[in-house]
């Protein structure tokens, strides 16, 4: 096992324990003794973060433990990496991508989106979640004004997913195909359906979702 | 059917008005999830892999006080006035208490009497059959609803959800849900007079996400009171308006409701020991918040989207045991198998889910969302029958023997959940012309069955 995988799982292990100071002080002290800033973020933050949504696709962790991971790496990520990696590169973005995500008009179903919302974060998205029963409008309107790269649509309800098309219809009508991507998923989407709306990518579950996310970003996993 | 807890309805729409304000999230971080971890810990509650049906009533007796506990402390959510529903440990109690311990499904002869029970009970079981929300295009809406119909093992009938309304799509919150609401009930009532059932009760409105549809396909020309109107919960333990609107309206048209709550394994609840109490706790929060005759589930695994898991069924038998010992709420489950039509995978889970849920004191067997109730047209009336003819043979069973079965079947499906195994539409099962198996799926209905047979479940003894 390589130092930066032991590294990973040691700072995974601090982000299950969900204590943010620990995280940080540990990420901090590495960073001090010689990881660089991207080395750090690559090799040892990254990997620690799919390790938890690994553990969570497996459910060896619970929806609790992983929200609190999450927030714990929301911490690390700002106190620590993007300071470190600003100071280092300015420049250099470490988003692999922003989305914007709901249940759609109609769909008061949360836990699903929530645990899509999770598994993005960990595997380095940057997520704006506009809760449940969102109109396409808003949707649209909301992906504009954050800049976002994909739109992702819940829908567990088949009197909801006429509201899937619109917004994809809202989407193209605006001009906005190819510019932001649309991806669907929920208990009576199918890929046939997603297909026939017009969607860029389907998600069977939120591991599945991820997935699809960063190939569209043209990330290669 | 016993209706004095309907008295308390104003007294329920004041809580949704003037408890507790809170944020949301606050509720289910703050409030759901801790006190599910602590309650675990203090009952000790225990997954027992070894016991998926369990055999000890102390354990059980120990569930369903802690089940209350969490009631007591935990309350609902009602999304629409950010504030929590609470009621007192003796309002609940005394909830308990008058609850309705039967209920009248149905009318004239095809009325059926759903019962309290208890584990290992002889009492007969209702079966309700139906494609449980499977979207079925329009023109197949008939013959699959009368594939369940036709069974004379099927009590209660359960509408699949339409896919449009005459060939558009069905909006929720718009006027095409009042009338997706009102082309089911035109449909359904097709169903029952082939079936020569117009009597029987139907599960409704499947096609009502808003009270909409609701609201109005169940008035004059629509949907009876002698129907099973549903009203749901939002994971975990939240209600809105929405919900509490359609409870005021079958409150006052007098007719049968039919609450629900759904965990999420993984989810707020986190795993098998938070779901058993979660189911524990639900029906009696329900009892107060919907005023409902019967009280049903159908706990979801996040990535294989069944409820046929060990962990998920030793919750359901666990938390059935604490409820049917401690209260006559009438309780029911709906089977989830990620298996669907064609598949023997399906038919093991449907067998084991059946017998671990009804030896545990069940009012109601539900059949079923197969292929996890994700998938268009998969889904036929073949599955209710195994369900209800495995529910009556295992009437007064012991939960040892039920045990044993289960850890029997185990083995036979749980290696392909997986495998997404979801069989089949109806239409390449059944001949539609017909609504007959095939007799291909037939086949394998029949080898099951004496599968089933040769490891000692007793099928096709005289139902009580």
């Amino acid at each position: 096992m390589s130092n930066f995988t032991i590294r990973s799982e040691e700072l995974a292990q601090l982000l299950l324990e969900a204590d943010a100071n620990a995280a940080i002080k540990w990420s901090n002290q590495q960073i001090d003794d010689g990881i660089s800033p991207i080395d750090f973020f690559n090799q040892v933050f990254t990997p620690a973060m799919s390790s938890i949504g690994d553990r969570f696709s497996r459910l060896e962790i619970f929806l609790p433990e992983l929200m609190d991971s999450a927030e714990t790496a929301k911490e690390v990520s700002e106190q620590v990496v993007q300071i470190r990696l600003n100071a280092s590169n300015p420049d250099l973005n470490t988003s692999r991508g922003k989305v914007v995500l709901c249940s759609v008009k109609g769909d008061l179903h949360d836990i699903g989106k929530k645990m899509v919302n999770l598994m993005l974060q960990v595997n380095g998205f940057e997520v704006i979640d506009l809760g449940i029963d969102v109109p396409p409008r808003e949707v649209i309107h909301k992906a504009k004004e954050v800049g976002a790269d994909i739109i992702g649509l819940s829908s567990l309800m088949t009197t909801s997913m006429p509201y899937m098309k619109e917004t994809i219809e809202l989407r193209d009508g605006f001009g906005m195909k190819g510019k932001v991507m649309i991806i669907v998923g929920g208990a009576p989407i199918t890929p046939e359906y997603s297909r026939e709306i017009g969607a860029d990518a389907f998600g069977r579950d939120a591991v599945e979702g991820v997935q699809k996310c960063l190939e569209l970003m043209g990330v290669v996993t | 059917m016993r209706m004095r807890h309907r008295s308390r309805l104003v007294e329920v729409l004041d809580r949704a008005e003037n408890g507790p304000i809170m944020d949301e999230a606050d509720f289910e971080r703050g409030v759901v999830t801790p006190t599910i971890k602590r309650l675990v810990k203090q009952y000790s509650i225990k997954f027992d892999r070894q016991n998926i049906v369990p055999n000890n009533d102390e354990l059980a007796d120990r569930l369903f006080q802690a089940g209350l506990d969490f009631a007591v402390e935990v309350g609902l959510f009602c999304q629409s006035t950010s504030r929590r529903m609470l009621w007192s440990r003796q309002e609940l109690i005394d909830g308990l208490r008058f609850c309705p311990s039967e209920a009248i499904l149905g009318a004239g002869n095809d009325a059926v009497t759903v019962l309290a029970r208890r584990p290992e009970d002889t009492r007969r079981i209702t079966v309700v059959g139906g494609a449980y929300g499977v979207p079925v295009p329009e023109h197949l809406f008939v013959p699959v609803m009368y594939s369940y119909a036709r069974e004379p093992v099927v009590d209660v009938l359960e509408n699949a959800t339409l896919e449009t309304v005459y060939g558009r799509p069905i909006k929720a919150d718009s006027p095409w849900e009042v009338l997706g609401g009102w082309r089911e009930a035109e449909l359904s009532f097709q169903v029952l007079s082939r079936a020569n059932r117009s009597g029987m009760c139907l599960g409704c409105v499947e096609t009502s996400p808003t009270a909409l549809a609701e609201i109005s396909a169940s008035s004059w020309g629509g949907f009876r009171p002698t129907d099973w109107h549903h009203v749901a919960t939002i994971s975990e333990f939240k209600t809105n308006y929405d919900n509490l609107e359609k409870v005021v309206h079958t409150a006052r048209i007098g007719g049968a409701l039919e609450t629900y709550y759904n965990p999420i394994f993984g989810g707020y609840v986190g795993g098998a020991e938070g779901v058993a109490l979660a189911l524990t706790a639900a029906p009696i929060l329900l009892n107060q918040a919907n005023l409902a005759h019967t009280f049903g589930t159908r706990p979801d695994h996040p990535f294989l989207h069944c409820d046929t898991t060990p962990e998920i069924l030793w919750a359901l038998s666990f938390a059935f045991q604490a409820l049917s010992r401690n209260s006559n709420l009438l309780i029911s489950s709906l089977a989830g198998p990620a298996g669907g039509p064609g598949t023997k995978t399906m038919l093991y889970e449907l067998a084991a889910y059946t017998i671990a849920t009804s030896v545990s004191g069940q009012s109601m067997i539900e059949a079923s969302m197969s292929a996890g109730g994700r998938i268009p047209r998969h889904i036929s009336g073949l599955e209710a029958r195994l369900c209800g003819e495995v529910a009556h043979a295992v009437s007064g069973m012991s939960r040892g023997q039920a045990n044993e079965l289960v850890q029997q079947l185990i083995p036979h499906y749980e290696p392909d959940l997986k495998t997404n195994p979801i069989g089949k539409p109806f239409e390449e099962v059944y001949n539609v012309d017909k609504v007959e198996p095939i007799p291909e799926w037939q086949g394998m209905y029949d080898e099951v069955y004496n599968e089933l047979v040769k490891m000692g479940v007793p099928l096709g003894r005289n139902v009580l």
